[in-house]
């Protein structure tokens, strides 16, 4: 190809590029095609942005792939057949003097690679279905306790149909003398969830050996309540976050004609937001400035609600709002009607 | 202004002026740039902030006695006033010739405490490490008993509710524990870019709230008490149960034991003011203390980070982030590359033996410290002191500690007895709080000195990854606590760990 025809072929290569984006598969002879263009047209920095788009575009989709391949059973028996094939003498001889070590490695290598995914398959598969799973890790610190053996848990979080980041407890075993006793060693739990409480509770240090006072029964650990009262608080916890999403959703359309500068109905909520630690407090802002605090309690029922406005208590409001004492979800509906009723 | 001054309780009015030529409110001014300037008088000039910056204006009915030696005439206007610090903001010129007009011109009266508030303020977003700040944990308390009037209450540590913080509220009732001799002002401000409420309180030794208390008649005259006024700030962050505290600082000279006493009144009074009926709450030290607020908020904040540092930070932070959903393998770290066409892989020479180490440097880093102790990443930490309490190691394991220290300490400089003192406190609390580690008689034979090491500098973790990685440091072999995993700067070292984290400090 020469430059001016070069030139003159931006155009089509662009709108193919375009809908090869959009397309968002690829396969084969569009790979081909991508990096044909790479070769002509680097001096385009938007095409070039473009091209580095598929190019990771086409890398996952080559991953996803090579997983999928890699965690078929067929293959995995392919593999294991021919790292012990029954080398019989003739078969040996008839084949071709290459270099046999470096296919055997590379076996090798495709033979761990599809244990390491079976066994990534297998978490992925626990992860989905229970809510708490349990692993080991290895403390990095030589001075660890106990070798440095850790039991690592996991708390799934889901919201809206999709997985969050993970909570992590990391417990140990520091304790000399009753060696079962498990101890919280790190966390990347949040500071609104009481993990200190809640391992007081259920997960108690064990005595020193006083010895003299027997009577009094030793304190009994017990990891299987402490986890599910913890799941059930960080459920509690999300679930909670989530109604205030909700609610900001719900209502949160006017915020929106506020940044715009259109007029608004003063009855419309403005501003939805947390205002303490666990999220059991929502602070509600009205257009006309008033202002309101509802709090819940752990089970997400309204135990207090209240309106400020401009002179105080708005007693009037706050009547009208609360004779539905009942959910969170329930008020945010009042809320809207409210919202909706007297503006119209 | 008042006539009378009676010796009151209340708090100092935020209108309150101070006078334009006190030393004090010229040399604060003097220490903001000049856009922080123009930017401030603009914003006292807006709408609601006006009724506490009020501006000297030009007066209708006396207009025939204008000054005209006067180098900043007064405005008619604050409208007019407005328009021309905006303009200013587009002109080039000395930060002098600001601070000159707001003290000579526009505010000549003087300016008020909410003003000198905001200043500061100003200074702190320009100067973020200009505060040392500690962070303290708010606990729960067990309820009294019935009938037990001076029973020292216990730390419930069983108890679930996670401490509430509402701003008006605190105030009032930290305002209530103030004692009458002392007034303060109080100002809260929310930073721009951290999640914290930052309260600054001003505090002034004077029975009046009136302008008696800034100005008062001693014999030379002219005097202000400005000078023995102190000024400590208290950073709440959102969504934890901490809080971060100052050391107060001085306008004048002062005495060591007066800012102390009033660190103290502070720490006794801020619980009492979280607390509420039938829910108390107690401050209790976290030995973190660092000039970097986004440090403390990694550490102490909201987030995930605050019991998994160091390499645990692989778990909270969200890069890692991985839905079960998702069945491609991750990649084990420093692979980047190799994911690259096998035909890049094929052309890789053979790394020799000092790459190799290298890399493998790279990767213990890596395994020791995740995704902490990096330079860039804008938390470090200035300084860490560890108390050595573990016997001296035999001269075989000791030729490779050497290396470890960047600055054992001597005691030979005047700060030192100071540290020293903290660093004997910590000691005496870890050996009172040593109730679960059984006390070994120590074994006479081996030889226990007191080893303490201090590292310093910009980011004292990200350097000691940096060893890690070039190799200075032996990173399967370093302690935990170098990675900075207890998200301590004071500790103690036993056994090789922190004292006291044995797990995460609960």
């Amino acid at each position: 190809m020469d430059p001016s025809a070069d030139e003159l072929q931006v155009n089509p290569l662009d709108e193919e590029i375009a809908s090869l984006k959009k397309q968002g598969k690829s396969s084969g002879p569009r790979v081909s095609i991508a990096l044909r263009i790479t070769s002509h047209h680097t001096h385009s920095p938007k095409l070039t942005a473009i091209l580095l788009n598929t190019v990771a575009h086409l890398r996952k989709t080559l991953k996803i792939e090579c997983s999928t391949i890699l965690s078929s059973p067929s293959i995995k028996d392919v593999l294991v057949a021919s790292l012990n094939p029954q080398p019989t003498p003739k078969s040996a001889a008839l084949r071709p003097r290459k270099p046999r070590k470096s296919t055997d490695r590379d076996e090798h290598l495709l033979l761990t690679r599809s244990k390491q995914q079976e066994a990534y398959n297998q978490q992925c598969l626990y992860r989905i279905c229970a809510s708490v799973t349990a692993f080991k890790v290895h403390d990095p610190d030589p001075n660890a306790v106990d070798g440095g053996h850790v039991l690592g848990l996991r708390f799934e979080v889901m919201t809206r149909g999709q997985f969050l980041q993970p909570y992590y407890v990391m417990l140990n075993r520091p304790y000399p003398n009753s060696s079962k006793a498990l101890r919280i060693h790190r966390h990347t739990v949040p500071p609104a969830i009481p993990l200190p409480g809640l391992a007081a509770r259920h997960l108690p240090a064990p005595k020193q050996q006083s010895g003299s006072d027997s009577s009094i029964p030793l304190p009994k650990q017990d990891l299987e309540r402490f986890v599910k009262s913890l799941r059930r608080e960080i459920m509690r916890y999300h679930n909670r976050l989530g109604v205030s999403a909700d609610l900001r959703r719900s209502l949160g359309a006017h915020s929106q004609a506020a940044a715009d500068g259109s007029s608004i109905p003063p009855n419309a909520i403005v501003d939805v937001s947390i205002a303490d630690t666990e999220a059991k407090q929502i602070r509600l802002t009205w257009a006309d400035e008033r202002n309101g605090r509802l709090v819940m309690d752990d089970d997400g029922k309204v135990v207090k609600f209240m309106v400020f406005g401009a002179e105080g208590r708005d007693w009037e409001t706050t009547k009208q709002l609360t004779e539905s004492q009942g959910r969170v979800e329930d008020v945010a509906k009042m809320l809207e009607e409210y919202a909706a009723g007297r503006d119209s | 202004m008042a006539r009378f001054s009676v010796p009151t309780k209340a708090r100092l009015p935020s209108s309150l002026r101070v006078d334009s030529s006190n030393p004090a409110v010229i040399k604060s001014l003097g220490r903001l740039s000049r856009e922080a300037l123009i930017s401030l008088a603009i914003s006292w000039l807006d709408g609601d902030t006006i009724a506490n910056a009020v501006p000297y204006l030009e007066r209708r009915d006396d207009e025939d006695e204008v000054d005209p030696d006067d180098i900043y005439p007064p405005c008619g206007s604050v409208q007019e006033l407005y328009e021309l610090y905006v303009d200013m903001q587009q002109q080039k010129g000395s930060k002098r010739d600001v601070a000159n007009r707001i003290l000579e011109g526009d505010w000549r009266h003087g300016l008020s405490l909410y003003q000198l508030a905001m200043v500061d303020f100003y200074y702190l977003e320009e100067h973020p490490m200009s505060q040392k700040w500690t962070a303290y944990k708010i606990l729960p308390l067990k309820t009294p008993t019935k009938d037990a009037d001076d029973e020292i209450l216990q730390v419930d540590d069983k108890a679930l509710n996670v401490p509430r913080f509402h701003p008006s509220t605190f105030l009032q009732s930290l305002q209530d524990q103030v004692l009458p001799d002392i007034k303060a002002h109080y100002h809260f401000h929310r930073p721009k870019d951290l999640s914290v409420l930052l309260l600054r309180i001003f505090v002034i030794e004077s029975p009046y709230n009136s302008s008696l208390a800034l100005s008062s008649v001693t014999g030379s005259g002219s005097s202000t008490n400005f000078t023995s006024s102190r000024t400590v700030y208290l950073a709440f962050p959102d969504g934890s149960s901490h809080i971060y505290i100052t050391k107060s600082q001085a306008n004048g000279p002062s005495a060591m034991g007066e800012s102390k006493s009033l660190q103290n009144l502070i720490i006794h009074g801020v619980p009492k003011a979280l607390s509420r009926p039938r829910e108390r709450y107690t401050l209790k030290p976290t030995s973190l203390t660092s000039r970097n607020l986004e440090t403390l908020l990694d550490k102490r904040g909201p987030g995930r980070g605050n019991a998994a540092g160091g390499g645990w930070s692989i778990y909270a932070s969200e890069k890692n982030k991985k839905s079960p959903l998702d069945a491609i393998l991750p990649s084990p770290p420093l692979s980047r590359d190799s994911s690259l066409s096998d035909q890049n892989r094929k052309r890789v020479i053979p790394l020799n033996s000092d790459q190799r180490s290298a890399k493998r440097a790279k990767l213990v880093a890596q395994a020791r410290f995740g995704d902490s102790g990096l330079i860039a990443d804008g938390k470090g930490i200035e300084r860490v002191d560890v108390l050595l309490k573990d016997p001296f190691p035999t001269p075989a394991a000791a030729e490779n500690q050497g290396l470890e220290e960047e600055q054992a300490n001597a005691p030979n400089e005047a700060s030192v007895s100071a540290r020293r003192r903290t660093i004997d406190a910590v000691l005496r609390q870890a050996a009172d709080g040593d109730d679960e580690e059984s006390n070994e008689p120590g074994n006479p034979s081996q030889w226990q000195p007191t080893v303490q090491i201090t590292f310093q500098g910009n980011h004292v973790f990200a350097g000691i990854r940096q060893l890690v990685e070039a190799g200075i440091v032996d990173g399967e072999r370093m302690p935990g606590w170098m990675t900075g995993e207890d998200g301590v700067t004071i500790g103690v070292v036993k056994h090789g760990r922190i004292r006291g984290n044995k797990g995460s400090g609960l």
